[in-house]
């Protein structure tokens, strides 16, 4: 009996912590370098570690970064909510000789897709990592400095 | 009788949150399907063949553009240096062309280009076309524009104040159908701009 609690105990930990890792997404990273002997990289990370690594980043690290994000803060937290609700689509794409570049929002997910001569990358950021990873930089910025 | 009212409890609780998050799903996929507009940007490289192309929801525009304060960019306006026309008014003017039937109201004939601006309909038409120095038309070169009078209107709505109310343009351009149209086209390149309902630009 203890260890029938002690087992849905566990797995209720397991389930929350499962449901809070993945609560952002996961972001994926594609690199396929082209060469014989190039690199193949497939990286799935939790959205909601990308923030959370922010935090724990030293404010003198990120001041600069997040000073100038800050101003852009409240059109980036408006394009994030209505991208959300906006349908699967391409917002940039350009097609050069020898490149390809596409920005997208497929399935709550930003993903950019860049194909050159020498590597393929892909990269897909949900929405909502996007918007607190973001939020978590703007505030490294000094707050005695206004813009 | 405990265990008995206990299960509807949680009956009664699970279906709520299973209804709530229906409901939030249906909103949500409601919102993603409703009909909303795009402004497409496409650029054609004759050249070097590259292609740019933007597809932006005016809808999301609406939304960003209020927030950014940047420059001569605040609150959805932009100060575009002096606009301010003097004793012209020209509100009335506007008023006077649209009221007007279509006509062809300026043409200008130099000897490199051809400009005419005429009303067809609701929009206010440009047609600029180049000559070659033998004084026929440059087929390479060219610039159309089509642009529904309520889009002029809403540029000129706050001219005294020499700005530009970003908001009510592109509310103009939900609102003006697929009419919007600008196409420039040069020996280099292809730019067309337009407005329709379909969220890419093939």
């Amino acid at each position: 009996m203890i260890l029938a609690k002690l087992g849905v105990g566990f797995l209720c930990v397991t389930v929350t912590a499962g449901s809070v890792a993945l609560s952002e997404g996961l972001v994926h990273v594609s690199v396929h370098q082209k060469a014989a002997d190039g690199t193949h990289l497939s990286l799935v990370v939790p959205g909601v570690l990308a923030p959370i690594a922010l935090y724990w980043v030293p404010r003198s690290h990120l001041q600069q970064a997040g000073g100038q994000l800050r101003p852009w803060m409240p059109a980036i937290r408006a394009a994030v909510e209505e991208m959300k609700n906006e349908p699967d689509m391409t917002y940039v794409e350009v097609v050069q000789a020898d490149q390809h570049v596409k920005v997208s929002k497929i399935g709550g997910a930003v993903n950019v897709d860049v194909d050159d001569p020498n590597e393929t990358v892909h990269v897909s950021t949900p929405l909502r990592a996007i918007g607190s990873t973001l939020e978590e930089l703007g505030s490294k910025a000094d707050p005695h400095v206004t813009q | 009788m405990k265990i008995e009212k206990r299960s509807a409890v949680a009956v009664g609780i699970t279906a709520v949150v299973v209804a709530v998050v229906l409901l939030a799903g249906m909103g949500r996929a409601r919102a993603a399907n409703a009909p909303d507009r795009y402004l497409h940007v496409r650029v054609d490289g004759a050249a070097d063949g590259e292609k740019v192309s933007v597809n932006v929801p005016l809808a999301l525009a609406e939304k960003v553009l209020p927030a950014i304060n940047h420059g001569e960019l605040h609150g959805g306006k932009v100060k575009i240096g002096n606009m301010n026309t003097g004793d012209v008014d020209v509100r009335a003017i506007l008023d006077a062309v649209r009221s007007s039937p279509d006509n062809e109201f300026v043409t200008v004939q130099q000897a490199d280009q051809d400009v005419r601006v005429a009303k067809v309909g609701d929009n206010l038409v440009v047609h600029v076309r180049s000559k070659d120095a033998d004084g026929k038309e440059n087929k390479a070169e060219k610039v159309d524009v089509t642009v529904p009078l309520s889009i002029v209107d809403a540029v000129l709505k706050n001219n005294t104040n020499s700005e530009i109310d970003l908001n009510a343009v592109l509310r103009a351009l939900q609102n003006s159908g697929e009419s919007f149209v600008v196409n420039v086209q040069n020996a280099e390149q292809t730019v067309r701009v337009w407005v329709d309902g379909k969220n890419d630009s093939n």
